[in-house]
Parts: C-alpha cells; sequence; structure tokens
C-alpha cells in the first residue's frame, strides 16, 4: 500500500499544478469582486456624482458642473471642515500623550502582567459604543459624579455645564480612540533594545527623552495614523456630547444625505474629506518611513 | 560624570517611572469607570438617571416589553449573523490563497482588502449608499449585510491571515503524502486547523457589525432599524435608563462571547499540546 502511495504522489502533485491556478482564482475571486464592486466602483461613482447637477426631487442631475465644489468653498462650509479637521488634531494630539503614557508603562512597567492590562484596555471596546457614550452622558450631567467631585474641589460652580460641550467631545473621543493609540505605541515600544537603554544608563544619560521617545517614534506615527484618519468622520460623539451645535464633516455629510437630499453636495463633501484622509495618511507613512529608515513597516 | 549629577538623573528618571504608572492607574479608572456606572444605573429606580434612588428592576422589565427594542434586535441579530458568516468565509478564502499561492498582484489584492480600515467609514457609507441608489436596489436586509461585511471584512481577513501563517506546510503535505487528495487535505486538515481562528473570526465580526452605527445609518431601509440606530435616537433625545439596562445585558452577553471564545481557543491548544 505505502510503496503503491508513494509512485503515485509525485504525479499527483504535478498534475495538480494548473488545476491550483484555478482554485487560486477561485479563492480570490469573491472578496475582489465585492471589495471592487462595492467600494472602488461605488467611489468613482461618487466622484462622478459630485461633478453632477441636483435632480428634481432630490435625484441626481445627468449634467456635469464644478458647482458643488465652488459652493463648498465658501466660508460657512470651510468653516465646517476647519472645525473638523481642528477637532481631529486636538484628539489626535490627547490621545497620544495620553497612548504614549499608557504604552510606556505597559512595555516597560507592567511585566507579567501586562496581557491583563491589555485585555482591560480593550474590554471597554467590547461594551456598545452608545452604551459608552451613554454612560458619559451621564458622568457628566450636571449633577453627575464629575459635576459634584469638581464641586467639592472648589474647581468649579455648584451647577458647571459639562455636557454638552467641547471638551465633553473630545472626552468621548479620548475613550474610543485611545486603544487604537495605545496598541501601535506599545507595540513599537517593546521593540526597543533594552541594551540601549542599559547603555545610555551607564553613560549617565536621562534615557527617556534621549533614548526611549525617539526610537518609539514609528509606533507613535502609527498610532497617529490610526486616530487622525477614523476621528475625521465622527459624527454620533458630537451629536451626543457636543450638542450638535458646532457641526462637523460627518454631520454635515449625514445631514445633505439624509435630511436635505442633496446627493451631489453631498458627494463632494465626501470626496473632500477622502482626499483630506488621503493627505493625512501619506503624511503619517512617509513620516514613517523617514523614522524607520524602512519601506513603512506597518503590515 | 559627577555624583550629584548621576543622582539627580537617576532621581529623575524614578520620577517618571513614577508618573507614568500612576498616570496610567487613572487612565483605566477613567476607562472603566462609565461600564460601571452604566451597569450601576440601570438598577436605579429614579429615571433621571443622575441621582440614586434605589434599587429597582423596573427599567429591565420596561426593555423586556418595548416591541420596538424586540424588532430592532432582530434586525441586527440576523444581519450580524450573515455578515459575520460570509466575512469570516470570504477572510479564510483570501487569507489562504494569500498565505499558501502565488499570484501577481498581491500586493494590490493586499491593499485592497485593507482599504475599508484606514477609510473613514463614512465615506464608505455614503459611496456605497450612492451605489444602490443608482442601480435602485432596495435598502433593506441586503443592503445592511453587504455594507456590514464591507466594514467587516478587513478584520476577519487579518485575524484569519495571522492563523494561516500558522498552519505548518508538512502537515498538508503529510496528508498528501499519506494519500488525500487536494480536496481531503482542505476539509480533514486545513479547515478543522483554522477553525478555532474562524470561529473568534466570527465573533469579532458579528461583535462590530452589532455594534456598528455608522453604515447602517446609510444603508438602512424602512422596518430594517438596527439596535445600535434605535438606541441612537432615544438618545438623542437624552439620556434613558433602559438604554443602561440593555446596555448592561450587552456588556455581559459581550464578556460571555469572548470569555467563551478565549476559553474554547485555550482549550484546543492546550488539547493540542
Amino acid at each position: 500500500m505505502a510503496t503503491d502511495v508513494a509512485t503515485e504522489a509525485p504525479l499527483r502533485v504535478r498534475r495538480a499544478r494548473p488545476e491550483r491556478h484555478w482554485s487560486t482564482l477561485l479563492l480570490i475571486a469573491p472578496s475582489i469582486a465585492l471589495l471592487v464592486g462595492f467600494v472602488v466602483v461605488p467611489f468613482v461613482y461618487v466622484v462622478r456624482v459630485s461633478l453632477a447637477t441636483q435632480g428634481p426631487f432630490g435625484s441626481i442631475g445627468t449634467g456635469w458642473t464644478l458647482a458643488n465644489y465652488r459652493q463648498f468653498f465658501q466660508t460657512t462650509y470651510l468653516q465646517i471642515l476647519g472645525h473638523s479637521v481642528w477637532l481631529s488634531f486636538e484628539n489626535t494630539v490627547i490621545c497620544l500623550v495620553v497612548g504614549y503614557i499608557v504604552g510606556y508603562f505597559l512595555a516597560f512597567r507592567a511585566g507579567r502582567a501586562t496581557p491583563v492590562f491589555v485585555l482591560l484596555l480593550i474590554v471597554p471596546f467590547w461594551a456598545s459604543f452608545l452604551v459608552r457614550m451613554s454612560a458619559w452622558m451621564i458622568l457628566l450631567s450636571p449633577h453627575g459624579i464629575v459635576a459634584s467631585i469638581l464641586h467639592t474641589l472648589h474647581v468649579a460652580s455648584s451647577s458647571v455645564q459639562l455636557v454638552p460641550s467641547n471638551g465633553a467631545v473630545l472626552v468621548g473621543l479620548l475613550y474610543v480612540f485611545l486603544p487604537s493609540a495605545v496598541l501601535p505605541i506599545y507595540a513599537g515600544l517593546r521593540t526597543v533594545d533594552p541594551s540601549l537603554v542599559e547603555a545610555a544608563k551607564d553613560l549617565g544619560c536621562g534615557t527617556h527623552w534621549r533614548v526611549i521617545l525617539p526610537l518609539g517614534r514609528p509606533g507613535i506615527v502609527a498610532a497617529a495614523l490610526f486616530v487622525f484618519a477614523p476621528s475625521l468622520g465622527v459624527f454620533v460623539i458630537p451629536v451626543l456630547l457636543g450638542g450638535g451645535k458646532s457641526l462637523i464633516i460627518g454631520n454635515l455629510i449625514v445631514t445633505l444625505y439624509l435630511e436635505f437630499r442633496n446627493m451631489p453636495f453631498g458627494a463632494a463633501v465626501s470626496v473632500v474629506l477622502f482626499v483630506i484622509v488621503m493627505l493625512g495618511i501619506v503624511a503619517c507613512l512617509r513620516a514613517m518611513r523617514s523614522a524607520d529608515g524602512s519601506e513603512g513597516g506597518l503590515f | 560624570m559627577s555624583r550629584t549629577r548621576r543622582r539627580w538623573t537617576q532621581l529623575r528618571a524614578g520620577a517618571l517611572d513614577t508618573f507614568f504608572s500612576v498616570a496610567t492607574g487613572v487612565v483605566y479608572v477613567f476607562l472603566l469607570a462609565p461600564i460601571v456606572i452604566v451597569v450601576v444605573y440601570s438598577f436605579d429606580r429614579s429615571s433621571t438617571g443622575f441621582i440614586w434612588t434605589g434599587f429597582s428592576t423596573h427599567w429591565y422589565r420596561t426593555l423586556f416589553h418595548d416591541g420596538q427594542m424586540w424588532q430592532a434586535l432582530r434586525v441586527s441579530l440576523v444581519v450580524g449573523a450573515a455578515a459575520a458568516t460570509c466575512a469570516t468565509v470570504l477572510g479564510t478564502m483570501s487569507a489562504y490563497a494569500m498565505a499558501r499561492r502565488r499570484f501577481r498582484g498581491r500586493a494590490l489584492f493586499n491593499a485592497l482588502l485593507l482599504m475599508p480600515l484606514v477609510v473613514p467609514e463614512i465615506v464608505l457609507a455614503v459611496a456605497f449608499l450612492v451605489f444602490l441608489v443608482r442601480v435602485r436596489a432596495p435598502l433593506g436586509y441586503f443592503s445592511l449585510i453587504c455594507g456590514h461585511i464591507l466594514v467587516v471584512l478587513p478584520f476577519t481577513t487579518l485575524i484569519m491571515v495571522a492563523a494561516t501563517s500558522g498552519l505548518h506546510r508538512d502537515l498538508e503535505e503529510a496528508a498528501a503524502d499519506l494519500g488525500a487528495s487536494p480536496r481531503q487535505v482542505v476539509i480533514r486538515v486545513i479547515v478543522p486547523l483554522l477553525l478555532p481562528a474562524m470561529f473568534a473570526s466570527f465573533v469579532l465580526a458579528f461583535l462590530f457589525s452589532f455594534d456598528d452605527i455608522v453604515m447602517s445609518t446609510f444603508v438602512n431601509g424602512v422596518g430594517t432599524t438596527t439596535l445600535p440606530l434605535l438606541v441612537y435616537s432615544m438618545l438623542k433625545l437624552g439620556v434613558s435608563p433602559e438604554v443602561n439596562a440593555l446596555g448592561t445585558l450587552l456588556v455581559a452577553v459581550t464578556l460571555v462571547l469572548l470569555l467563551t471564545t478565549g476559553v474554547r481557543q485555550a482549550t484546543v491548544m492546550l488539547k493540542r499540546g
């Protein structure tokens, strides 16, 4: 029996090779079809729609025009864009600082308890997103716990309005994006060679700012990428925690599509958002490349 | 280097370390406190949700009788299960192809698979909606499920890529040498080995889909409101203790799901030695 199989096996492998070519295609075709069909093609179509006129009853017209973009590059909308970018930037900075603190702790101070801490970091992430936002609405409410603490410490008056406010939005954003910031920074810091730190200590220099921080830079840049780009598209947090008073791009797009039914203009705004996100990503990748000295070693 | 200077540097380093540890502690309290708050306040008798008035399961009973909630839950479960299944299958196929087969355009395929991760979900959702409108597709279960697959696919693919990279080629070759046909190798060797990762990927995909707001906002139809969308509309009117009760239940279920996945994977790894 065994000898039969031994003489058969090489033949089978050789004959199977053309068959493998087709089966490979079969393996990747559905994913490609789905992604090209539902992401790439629609996006090309969005660009087309952004250049279209508005048809009757909120449909898409057949003309070609730059009016949508011209309408966007007016003061009101540019203000919204600026506000969104600024909010994302603020959020990124806060997340990077807090993320670095936690990432440093996890990489150097947590020791054997590290998996537990990482799990604790991710567990809130698994609780429903809206539940977490609801929790913050309660916590930051005028008679809630945080306000009471602040009042006891005489930092704020008895009926301070913590929510809705810009600060509350930043707290909510930090809460949502912190894991995305901590994990890349932690991964980056873990690759720091301990012998380098030892050597620096022996030479008597302050190891942290001169050695650890620069070596951890790729992780920090990756964290910036994972926080800045997605945060440009948020629209739930500002509504629930910010009272929806100051409009940002996410809300604008939702409003245009679902309430005003102005699809061409909404499409133009989406394209602008996409371009900005792409610019941010390119900037981050370039920063990663220069920090690494090699070809962006993330994926 | 002088002794005082070295001691000063050491002191500074020690202070910095303490700062990091304490600050991290504060951050963790910040992360976990809201969950505790939600659970605690779900048992609060009053409806203001600010000041604790007394223990009561009233809101759980209200939740139980809320028909809209049940309908939304049904929608979310169906969409989640369908999207997670498809995404897991597709992710496994793609991951296996990338791990075991050589084909041109690998980098492009890789980029394509990861694109939904990098692009803000709102851009994805808008594009998909515009496309659906153009081809006059009805908005409902189909649009929701496809949209959710798009959102979840990068995650399942990443998990399965990690899993397939851990597959030993020797096992497949050994099976082939023992006389298994390529199909048998797949069914009897590869799939069972990948099953724990597929299960984990399914759970993750389901959780992401169940929690999804952005995509659902754009592509849901009349009568197919998902649970997060319903909760969001309730929250826009103000804090609702019913939401807290729902939240507590969701946290409990999520924890159970994740623990079972973790325990299952651990036992499988232990059995394999």
